[in-house]
């Protein structure tokens, strides 16, 4: 089964966006979220803290459904799902 | 009642929303968090449509690393007060307006009453502590807030509509960590100027305004879409608040 994910702003920067990658039955968000964000370890660093967890600013949402962080280990991904990761841009 | 001089500057936008339309910009206070680069397009173009009374507030004096973004301030300002440089300007651009630009830092013990009665708080902030204050202070006093942010060539705007909308906590419970963001000044021109978009349609009732809505800028790729957001049952801020009738249908 196959899921997109979508980065933002510097996350987008750093990894690329639109990303259609293949999933077994069963994956979990966050550990989608970390395989795709390891193809660059500075991607990683933006999202990920260095125990793995993600920035507690960092937002999910899956198919226009915001997934709060603390869940997004136990919430599977399924076929056709839309991810999206982004952070709150600040500046002004 | 407008003055002739005021009718002819006004008469291209007057054929959109009419004298009423007009009449309400006039009476309107808007309340501008920022005289920095979003700051600069919002505050130029809510003097030149008119908005009656604008406070503005920085603590901040011109650099020149400022130069590339912040509009409202030119070379030979480098040195000067924001608000001072602010003020010159916005009433050079109209001088039927009143503008308060105020130099000081907001922060908890002044927010409340530096917004005093205005009809709306605009973020044109840098940093999310004071975001999340002025979030407050909107939710408080029952009032918008237009809510913007860049980084580059990326940006986000939306407003917030205490008791109906999602606050700035509901979508982003959490601030990101302080840095010396990179930017281009196209980038608060777009934002800020969807902003002060958003201000001219709430305050004169036209249009429908970016609300339960995350608009999303991308530069780099000349695109934007936008993301459905929705109040956080358990927000902190605004948990529990409801609003019967919105926000501008009290003007």
């Amino acid at each position: 089964m196959t899921v997109k994910i979508r980065f933002f702003a510097r996350f987008r920067e750093l990894l690329g966006t639109d990303i259609v990658t293949e999933v077994v039955p069963g994956t979990m968000f966050t550990s989608l979220i970390t395989t795709t964000a390891r193809k660059n370890p500075a991607g990683y660093a933006a999202i990920f803290d260095e125990k793995g967890a993600f920035h507690e600013f960092v937002i999910l949402m899956k198919n226009g459904k915001r997934i709060e962080l603390t869940d997004a280990a136990k919430t599977p991904v399924v076929d056709g799902d839309e991810i999206a990761v982004f952070p709150p841009v600040a500046g002004g | 009642m407008f003055s002739e001089w005021e009718l002819k500057r006004y008469k291209r936008q007057m054929m959109l929303f009419g004298d009423d339309g007009q009449e309400r910009l006039k009476k309107a206070h808007i309340f501008i968090a920022g005289a920095g680069g979003l700051g600069s397009p919002i505050s130029i173009y809510l003097a030149v449509a008119g908005v009656g009374t604008i406070t503005i507030v920085d603590m901040d004096v011109v650099d020149q690393t400022n130069l590339n973004r912040q509009i409202l301030h030119f070379d030979r300002d480098v040195g000067k007060k924001k608000t001072a440089s602010a003020e010159e300007k916005l009433q050079a651009l109209n001088p039927d307006i009143t503008v308060n630009a105020i130099d000081v830092k907001i922060d908890e013990s002044n927010a409340v009453k530096l917004v005093g009665k205005a009809d709306g708080i605009v973020d044109a902030m840098d940093n999310y502590p004071t975001r999340y204050l002025l979030n407050d202070v909107a939710i408080a006093k029952e009032i918008p807030l237009f809510h913007g942010g860049i980084r580059g060539f990326y940006g986000q705007a939306t407003t917030i509509i205490p008791g109906i909308t999602p606050c700035l906590k509901c979508i982003f419970p959490k601030a990101p960590p302080k840095e010396v963001f990179p930017v281009v000044g196209v980038t608060p021109g777009i934002i800020g100027t969807i902003q002060a978009n958003e201000v001219i349609k709430y305050l004169t009732g036209c249009g429908e305004l970016l609300t339960n809505r995350l608009f999303i800028w991308d530069g780099m790729q000349a695109h934007a879409e936008e993301l459905c957001v929705e109040r956080n049952p358990a927000c902190e801020a605004c948990r529990g608040i409801t609003t019967k009738t919105p926000a501008r249908t009290k003007k």
